[in-house]
């Protein structure tokens, strides 16, 4: 205690920072010496405290343990109109405590006359790229910006109209907030945002379900784009994923256990990942090596599904009408000429009715259990591992009450999960990674744990609106730079080493690259007849009185059924959030990447060579430079001068002018000198250029 | 970067403690493979595989099992092959003659008798799962071995496709060839050479500025990719994909079908280096009209393997390559009322041949209706470990996925030593 004291009182300053105070209390910091004091402030990485003597002292952060440090940080208020500053602050300090803790190590290294002279260099050339990767980069030239915000927001490079519109709005960060604010009440983020929760959640056509027929699991995306599109808070958004009940097409949300149906136990493995970022995965088969996660855990969680059910006693009742009612069908097929056997297909939409009426105490150890804390077979009562514990009686079904815990603001992980993320998603690479493996201590393991935290709190403060949670970190200068220069080594990333001078460099995603180059040959992207939309249609064709129908209603219905969601054609020019999910073998969006939707997270941005042969030689390449709309090469083939088509050209694919040299090499592409020019040539260069693959 | 983190050998924060774990959980305690090698001299000796896919659920009765008298044998009669005793499907003269070539296993078995989940388990080895891909043996190899071939994929799939790379990620994934006839996807220039030329001189100087603004290891990797693929679309190694290239005779031999031609172009992608080619034949799923389809689907596949045997053994080339004839399951013994066969996930036949097999056995026995397996069993992951010891891949070493769990090639399954000689 003394030693402590003596320690804290080298660094006594002047205090005028204003801070939530708190109570009196013990703080301990990471040698384990204790102090008591109350939080009078916090700034600059460093905590003030004041002991009871009135005396205040102010030392880093760093140096609490990780409750104490979470208890500072939990008692800062946030400011949602200068959160964005507050962000870029905090990336600054972290960015600035790094580059003077690697000057250091420059310094003793070059002391060290013991080390190898091959190894110091080798040392040194390390120390010098991570010295490097401390120094934020240039700020985004308007033109760029307007580029980067169009991929990451609406998915796709904005058009030749929309860059002009940008550029000539005239200066200043008014107007690029307002870009930001107008992309993400788009139609154009509603289909990129589901690309990226498609991807997350497996969402996917024609869900697998055991032989109960045919389901139009359409409905259940249809749903996730109206919660993007309705902003509606992430914290509810997962409760209805986990507790939604009923028919897919009164209750889309029921999509997301019906993706694993008949394999709850991959299920509770999957929600675990992608929810709260922990892989308890291994739990299924034996208690987990190295987080506080055991078998009997796992079967515990599990049981909170136990009753789950696909088919309700209500469902029973509807099958017994229609049953009853197979004769006059039967009658009316036989005068109509048809056979009336065709109605199951319709029929068997009703086999599933996802509900809570399975039988108690399903879930049981497994047959081969050999740890002392349970018996093989042994049946397991709903139970967590971390976090408040449930109350199963006060909720109307154990996954709702689980749903409940799984997305409160007291469950550790929830929270960091989603920030997390959407952390990942703005800038490339997570605060932590992966992000499927959230470690139980955050200590020394986020790339900026100060910066977590803030973000933790942040989430909170926004009610969990995504929208609004990504509009902060889209306002912030740190977003808004050039990407890195060079890429982060791994270890960098693994060590918690990287401290975001800017977003990562990446190549655009599948949905990105074929967006974009729909954007550049059809008139209007996002336009409501390129949209495949079936729910109402669903919901409409399935709600019927099977008491009183006629045969003949009923065979419309199924004519109507058996029509929707059809989408047999993957190339054609509509968004990718609009085409079969996943696009088949051998596609553009298969060659680049895009997730088969069956395991999380499961999209690729790593090349092949027939994403080359795509590009090179490709229908769509072709495609965009024949498009007989009113974009791209009609624009440019209307101008009278090949220097105008040229920057049309430049402005639609890299949505930037040519510079000087750029505009000989253009010309030496374009034949004629004018109206009705031939621009193929140039766009196939643009469109295989690496500027173009890439969100600098 | 899920690539990057797989190469990633250094003992990382996480997957230190990982792999302290495996060790715990005794996977090392496995039989080695590699003293199973030294038992047989041929294992290990194969540098190529040709894996030819029934999918649908070939039916084992009239192929590679015959029970002649049985009530259950239909209208498909046996007959003898150059093996005393051992009998093939009448509809199967070609491989009956060159039954010295190759070996049979009768005693399969499948955990499923669903499609998806049977063809997933046959090959990739694993039990499909939501929460993890496996990657198929091709991919298993490259992982394992290193890349094979400089510019083409390892891991080449016509006719269709399998699983994928899995967890490998999209360095390890197979190349489509949706039709043999048709060469490669996206390989022709739609424009002529002078054009071509100016394009390509046009593009090194747009992209100049890009590159030397940004030297990530991304970029770095498609400017590699480009230069590749543009050396390769130029070069002659393109005409492999190219049947035109061949006698019209020797495209005969195979059958003029999409599947002889599927044959003949893995042969010829074996030959420029090619490690692992998936032949995809389909319609296999007979639950009804069994003897007016697969007749011919079954004398298809005889005369192309047959050819295909032939044509290694003239380049020199069967030694060093395995052929493996697969499906997911059997189809059940017992006609339905359709006149076809059901799903029969409790025994079917495979074959082998060439990369070092013993040609002229058969391992496993059904009994006498060919209801279940008899004498023998093979299991999906025994069959699978045997290909991979043809490979000489190391049945024990850990693989690791992205999340740090570990597989091991062939999930735990024991080679069938005696198919080797």
């Amino acid at each position: 205690m003394t030693k402590f004291v003596i320690a804290l009182t080298l660094i006594i300053c002047a205090l005028d920072i204003a801070c939530a105070a708190g109570k009196v209390r013990r703080w301990t910091d990471v040698q384990g010496r204790k102090i008591e004091a109350k939080l009078v402030g916090y700034q600059g990485g460093m905590v003030s405290l004041e002991m009871e003597n009135g005396r205040v002292v102010r030392f880093p952060l760093e140096k609490l343990r990780e409750r104490d440090r979470e208890r500072v940080m939990q008692n800062l208020p946030i400011d949602l109109a200068t959160a964005s500053v507050d962000i870029d602050k905090l990336i600054w300090e972290g960015l600035k405590r790094a580059n003077v803790d690697i000057k250091e190590q420059r310094a003793a290294l070059q002391a060290d006359t013991q080390i190898d002279p091959t190894e110091r260099n080798k040392e040194l050339a390390r120390l010098q790229h991570m010295e490097q990767m401390t120094h934020p980069t240039q700020p985004l030239s308007d033109a760029a910006f307007m580029r980067r915000v169009y991929l990451d927001i609406a998915g796709r490079v904005p058009t030749y109209a929309e860059t002009q519109n940008f550029l000539r709005r005239g200066k200043g960060s008014a107007k690029r907030a307002a870009l930001i604010d107008e992309l993400l009440d788009s139609e154009a983020f509603v289909s990129h945002f589901f690309n990226y929760l498609s991807d997350l959640l497996r969402v996917r056509d024609g869900i697998s379900t055991g032989g109960l027929g045919d389901l139009k699991t359409q409905a259940y995306a249809d749903w996730v784009k109206d919660q993007i599109r309705s902003d509606r808070p992430w914290d509810k958004f997962v409760t209805d994923l986990l507790s939604a009940k009923g028919y897919l097409w009164e209750s889309p949300a029921i999509g997301y256990l019906l993706t694993d149906q008949g394999m709850e136990l991959c299920n509770l493995s999957n929600t675990f990942t992608t929810f709260t970022g922990t892989e308890i995965t291994c739990a299924q088969c034996h208690d987990h090596p190295f987080e506080q996660v055991m078998q009997i855990d796992f079967y515990r969680m599990a049981a909170f599904f136990g009753n789950l059910s696909y088919d309700s006693t209500e469902n029973d009742r509807l099958l017994g009408h229609i049953q009853s009612r197979k004769k006059d069908f039967a009658e009316g097929a036989k005068a109509a000429k048809q056979n009336a056997a065709d109605l199951n297909r319709l029929f068997a939409g009703y086999n599933v009715n996802l509900g809570d009426t399975a039988p108690e105490n399903v879930v049981k150890l497994p047959f081969d259990y050999q740890y002392d804390n349970g018996e093989p077979h042994q049946s397991m009562l709903p139970g967590v591992y971390f976090g408040d514990p449930i109350d199963v009686s006060a909720a109307d079904s154990p996954r709702r009450a689980f749903a409940e815990w799984m997305t409160a603001e007291t469950n550790p992980r929830f929270t960091i999960n989603i920030v997390n993320r959407l952390w990942k998603h703005v800038f490339g690479i997570a605060q932590i990674e992966p992000v499927d493996n959230i470690p139980g201590h955050l200590d020394g393991q986020a790339q900026n744990y100060d910066l977590l935290k803030y973000l933790e709190r942040l989430m909170v403060e926004v009610n969990y609106s995504v929208k609004d949670f990504l509009r902060v970190l889209y306002n912030t200068k740190t977003y808004q730079r050039e990407a890195c220069y060079t890429s982060p080594t791994l270890s960098m990333i693994d060590r918690g080493e990287f401290h975001f001078p800017a977003p990562i460099l990446r190549r655009l995603s599948a949905e990105q690259l074929w967006d974009s180059m729909v954007a550049m040959s059809v008139d209007d992207p996002e336009a409501s007849e390129r949209r495949t939309r079936i729910l109402e249609a669903y919901r409409e064709i399935m709600s019927v009185d099977w008491r009183l129908t006629t045969y003949t209603d009923a065979r419309d219905r199924l004519q109507k059924h058996n029509q929707l969601g059809r989408q047999t054609n993957n190339n054609q020019m509509k968004r990718a959030s609009e085409l079969p999910l996943p696009n088949r073998v051998g596609t553009f969006l298969y060659a680049f990447g895009q997730s088969d939707k069956k395991y999380i997270e499961n999209s690729s941005r790593d090349g092949t060579i027939p994403q080359v042969m795509e590009l090179l030689n490709g229908s769509l390449t072709n495609k965009v430079m024949s498009a007989d709309s009113k974009e791209m090469v009609h624009l440019a083939k209307s101008e009278t001068s090949v220097n105008d088509g040229i920057d049309i050209i430049f402005l639609s694919i890299l949505s930037r002018l040519p510079k000087p040299m750029e505009r000989d090499y253009a010309k030496t592409l374009v034949p004629g000198d004018g109206k009705g020019s031939d621009y193929s040539d140039l766009i196939w260069a643009l469109l295989n250029m690496r500027e173009f693959m890439f969100i600098q | 970067m899920k690539d990057d983190l797989l190469q990633l050998d250094s003992l990382s924060r996480r997957s230190f403690a990982e792999r302290t774990a495996a060790a715990a959980l005794g996977l090392s305690l496995l039989p080695s493979a590699e003293e199973a090698i030294a038992a047989a001299s041929s294992a290990g000796k194969a540098k190529h595989v040709i894996y030819i896919y029934m999918a649908g659920g070939m039916t084992h009765i009239d192929t590679f099992d015959p029970k002649p008298g049985a009530d259950t044998q239909g209208q498909t009669g046996a007959i003898d092959t150059t093996v005393p005793g051992i009998k093939l499907s009448e509809y199967m003269p070609e491989l009956a003659k060159t039954f010295n070539d190759i070996a049979v296993v009768r005693s399969l078995g499948q955990k499923t008798g669903a499609h998806g989940g049977a063809s997933y388990w046959m090959q990739t080895g694993y039990q499909e799962s939501p929460a993890i891909r496996h990657p198929n043996m091709g991919g298993w190899a490259q992982r394992a071995l290193g890349k094979q071939h400089p510019q083409l994929p390892d891991t080449i799939y016509i006719n269709g496709g399998g699983p994928g790379a899995g967890f490998l990620g999209a360095s390890y994934a197979p190349l489509p060839v949706a039709d043999p006839t048709r060469g490669l996807p996206n390989s022709k220039f739609p424009v002529k050479n002078a054009e071509l030329q100016a394009r390509l001189d046009a593009l090194e100087g747009l992209n100049d500025s890009f590159l030397k603004k940004y030297k990530t290891d991304d970029v770095q990797a498609y400017s590699d990719f480009y230069d590749n693929t543009l050396d390769f679309l130029q070069s002659k190694e393109l005409e492999v994909f190219d049947l035109r290239k061949e006698k019209g005779e020797t495209r005969q031999a195979y059958g003029n079908g999409r599947f002889g031609q599927a044959l003949l172009l893995s042969k010829r992608l074996v030959k420029s280096g090619v490690r692992f080619v998936r032949v995809g034949n389909g319609g296999w799923d007979m639950h009804g009209d069994l003897w007016n389809r697969a007749p011919g689907k079954i004398n298809e596949f005889s005369r192309g393997v047959a050819t295909l045997i032939d044509d290694l053994k003239a380049e020199g080339l069967f030694d060093s390559t395995l052929i493996v004839l697969t499906t997911e399951f059997g189809r059940t013994p017992g006609i339905n009322a359709n006149g076809g066969r059901d799903h029969h996930p409790r025994c079917f036949s495979a074959m082998l041949a060439g990369g070092g097999i013993r040609g002229g056995q058969v391992f496993g026995e059904t009994d006498a209706r060919a209801m279940g397996v008899k004498e023998d069993p093979c299991s999906v992951r025994d069959f699978n470990a045997t290909i991979a010891t043809a490979l000489g891949l190391d049945l024990d070493k850990r693989i690791y996925s992205p999340g740090g769990r570990p597989f091991l090639i062939a999930n735990r399954g024991k080679p069938i030593m005696q198919l080797f000689s």
